[in-house]
């Protein structure tokens, strides 16, 4: 589950000019003609870089993003949602191991992902910094956060690069899963009882300014990204990815008669874009920089998880084996 | 830590809170490439990667990590340190191409397994077996096994006696994952509800 | 056929399962390896699902629905072995208790596929095949283990010890014993025993681990009539809070 939002804050180009401009010029027909690129493939330096550092926070995530929803893993009501939740917080922890693979064939290990992430060091996405109070809030997080991440994911597998693009196949068939369970949780809290209804509202009171905060800040403020979407490593503005969000779902969250807490939420007919209130771009940062409700304990119990399991890797660590690159 | 996850409020103190254990020397275990054959007839597809200390467990790991879904009826796994990798070309450009003839006179020979890139951005293909008695002859006698009037982008081989293949005893793994429903999105059909909901909203 | 003896049978098995894939499900996002989180995450989500296939034979034998039976029982009225209920404590006791258990649990089904009552002979066959899966697991894990550190070894040996107690008390017998054994529902827990006995010491025979004589052991039992320790009535609360709230509710 990611929204893409942070990633290219401060991209410097200056390392462009230190590349070989036939070989540059090579690398981007190939782009431009829409082929993928793969690991043995010459690429310029800002690529690489820019690339480890998507598919890294995208793939921290997921693992992250295990734990807002997995609050509710050993108490969600009957069978079927014990069940269907069960697999897909898996799933999140699936999407996370076959994204670092993804990263680690740009050069980069997962140990060293993951103790950049422990350390603070690397993001993830904003949203799981904030706490899952109710069942409610883990309904609306399988369906509506999921639903923001395919809309960023279904356009980050057109990218350019090809073992990137492979695990995001995957992972989107996958969460057409996680949104269908969500969408039908959130159906049975709608037409169920008072309390249902009502934990729902509350749920989505909560989770609709960091929703808007997913896709990252306003295109008006974030930095130029020009050559990373000719490269297609972003693929979609954010507000454009918002705008799309807002029109699937919108319409869905009225027709069950939720209130969303915003009063100017509206599809502008002459634009044909929605207006809304303009999120807080303040806390987004604040949280971003480790200051949110959760940032902690996130990190906290991903160290302590590491630092359990260190016995068994330790154990049976074959030295020479240290990080091989997965060749696609 | 006081959560509302009651799994985090069970966790033990270990270490010092906000302060990571300095991982040297490091602890990643090797990495592993997965082939899945969606049915039987089929040929085995690469699908990704495990970490695992080894062959044996690499397989273990990989048959949830990439099987818990889907068609499986059959994986094997090998370390990727023993893929051998052909050039990677492009257009209309076929890696065969570029693939020496050898034919070493020695006698021992074995088997290897071909897999085939027939699209960049695709997965390799499992594309049968010769016997050689190393891997560039191996490249070399796959040239005979391929298609020529196909243009294919790059070659991998694997010794077989390098891969962890499914024993026949062990196909009973996947027997029930096409009933493993609650994984999939056709599962979860709320439209009865939601219609039924919608038309006491607007009666 | 003894039907108050065949309910009781499929009440302590389903009861077994979902206890244990509870349990194991504490784990999902927390595991020491990425692949490992998800392996064991897929073997507590098998075992929620047969507990839930055995709760609908139940069903189908004028039992209440399988939500009503696992969400609104207390402790009581749960006939697992109180092994299964047992906190996860750290990996290597989760592994020891994952092979204890699913070592007895692949013999239980292979008998119960030669079981005289078909539903659960039919379902017995396909729980197997699930089960030679989490085997080939805990069977590679605690050989390779059993047999790699000081560390790992003396960590798998401090639980074997604090585990094979509380693991011989999945074999106690019910008072139907007799009944299941005559009627050819279920060969028996004594049988049962032995074989698991063989194989655990098959496999722990690869390992540096060692087995204590099987004579010194006391069984842990009472599970299996509802005398249970104290850590089975919080998880079944912290597992039905939400139902709870309103179970006339559909969640």
């Amino acid at each position: 589950m990611y929204g893409g939002g942070n990633t290219f804050e401060g991209i410097k180009t200056d390392s462009l000019a230190q590349e070989d401009p036939v070989k540059l010029a090579e690398f981007e027909a190939r782009i431009a003609r829409g082929e993928k690129i793969e690991p043995s493939d010459w690429m310029p330096q800002l690529y690489r870089k820019q690339l480890i550092r998507m598919i890294e926070q995208h793939a921290h995530s997921e693992i992250i993003g295990a734990l807002p929803e997995g609050t509710w893993i050993t108490r969600a009501p009957g069978f079927k949602r014990k069940l269907a939740l069960m697999a897909k917080v898996q799933d999140e922890v699936g999407h996370a191991q076959l994204l670092y693979s993804a990263a680690e064939t740009l050069g980069k290990s997962r140990e060293q992902m993951i103790n950049d992430l422990i350390n603070g060091k690397s993001k993830y996405s904003n949203i799981f910094n904030y706490p899952a109070f109710t069942w409610a809030d883990s309904c609306f997080i399988s369906w509506l956060v999921d639903a923001g991440a395919i809309v960023n994911q279904l356009a980050n597998a057109k990218g350019s690069y090809g073992p990137y693009c492979r695990a995001l196949d995957r992972i989107c068939a996958e969460e057409s899963f996680h949104l269908k369970y969500g969408h039908h949780c959130v159906i049975y809290l709608a037409t169920g009882t008072p309390k249902q209804r009502a934990m729902f509202q509350e749920a989505l009171n909560r989770w609709w300014a960091p929703m808007m905060h997913f896709f990252g800040p306003s295109d008006k403020i974030s930095a130029h990204t020009e050559v990373l979407m000719k490269w297609k490593v972003k693929m979609a503005s954010n507000d454009d990815m918002r705008n799309q969000f807002l029109d699937m779902y919108v319409p869905k969250i009225w027709e069950l008669g939720f209130t969303i807490p915003d009063p100017k939420l509206r599809k502008n007919p002459e634009t044909g874009r929605w207006d809304y209130t303009e999120p807080d771009w303040e806390e987004f940062k604040r949280v971003i920089n480790g200051d949110g409700p959760c940032n902690k304990e996130r990190l906290e119990v991903r160290r302590i998880a590491e630092e359990r399991g260190h016995w068994v890797r330790e154990a049976l660590k074959a030295p020479k084996a240290s990080y091989v690159m997965p060749l696609a | 830590m006081n959560s509302l996850d009651p799994r985090v409020n069970r966790l033990p103190a270990v270490g010092v809170p906000g302060q990571a254990e300095p991982k040297a020397p490091m602890d990643q275990f090797g990495t592993f490439e997965v082939f899945v054959q969606p049915r039987d007839g089929k040929p085995f597809q690469h699908e990704g990667v495990v970490h695992a200390p080894n062959l044996e467990l690499a397989f273990v790991l990989a048959k949830e990590a990439f099987t818990r879904r889907f068609l499986c009826v059959s994986i094997f796994v090998a370390d990727t340190r023993h893929v051998h990798v052909s050039p990677m070309t492009e257009g209309n450009d076929s890696v065969l191409n570029y693939i020496r003839d050898v034919s070493l006179q020695r006698s021992t020979k074995e088997t290897y397994e071909i897999f085939q890139l027939p699209k960049r951005g695709k997965q390799h293909l499992q594309a049968g077996q010769v016997e050689a008695a190393g891997p560039e002859e191996a490249m070399a006698e796959a040239k005979k096994i391929l298609p020529a009037d196909k243009v294919i982008y790059n070659l991998w081989v694997i010794r077989t006696n390098d891969i962890r293949y499914t024993r026949p005893e062990e196909k009973e793994l996947w027997l029930t994952l096409p009933e493993k429903k609650f994984r999939d999105a056709s599962d979860y059909k709320g439209g009865d509800k939601l219609k039924e909901f919608l038309e006491r909203a607007h009666s | 056929m003894n039907e108050i003896a065949l309910k009781e049978l499929l009440y302590k098995i389903a009861d077994d399962q979902l206890i244990l894939g509870h349990r194991n499900s504490e784990w999902t996002g927390m595991g020491p390896l990425l692949e490992e989180d998800i392996a064991f995450s897929s073997m507590a989500q098998d075992k929620v699902g047969q507990s839930y296939a055995i709760y609908n034979l139940l069903h189908a034998l004028g039992e209440q629905e399988p939500d009503t039976i696992a969400f609104t029982r207390n402790a009581n009225q749960f006939h697992n072995s109180i092994f299964t209920e047992l906190p996860n404590s750290e990996y290597d006791f989760s592994l020891i208790r994952h092979f204890l258990y699913d070592t007895a649990e692949i013999i239980r089904f292979d008998l119960l596929t030669r079981s005289a009552y078909q539903p659960l002979a039919d379902l017995a066959v396909k729980v197997r095949a699930e089960l030679r899966y989490h085997t080939l697991h805990a069977n590679t894990w605690i050989k390779q283990l059993g047999s790699a550190t000081e560390e790992s070894i003396s960590r798998l040996q401090h639980s074997l010890d604090t585990a094979l107690p509380h693991a011989l008390g999945m074999f106690e017998e019910s008072l139907y014993e007799q009944d299941l054994i005559h009627d050819s529902i279920f060969a028996g827990e004594k049988i049962l025993m032995e074989r698991w006995k063989q194989q655990v010491e098959i496999i722990l025979s690869k390992t540096q681990l060692q087995l204590p004589d099987w004579d010194t052991l006391t069984a842990v039992n009472g599970g299996r009539k509802g005398q249970h320790s104290e850590h089975l009535q919080p998880l079944l609360d912290e597992m039905s809070e939400v139902f709870r709230i309103d179970p006339t509710a559909e969640w």
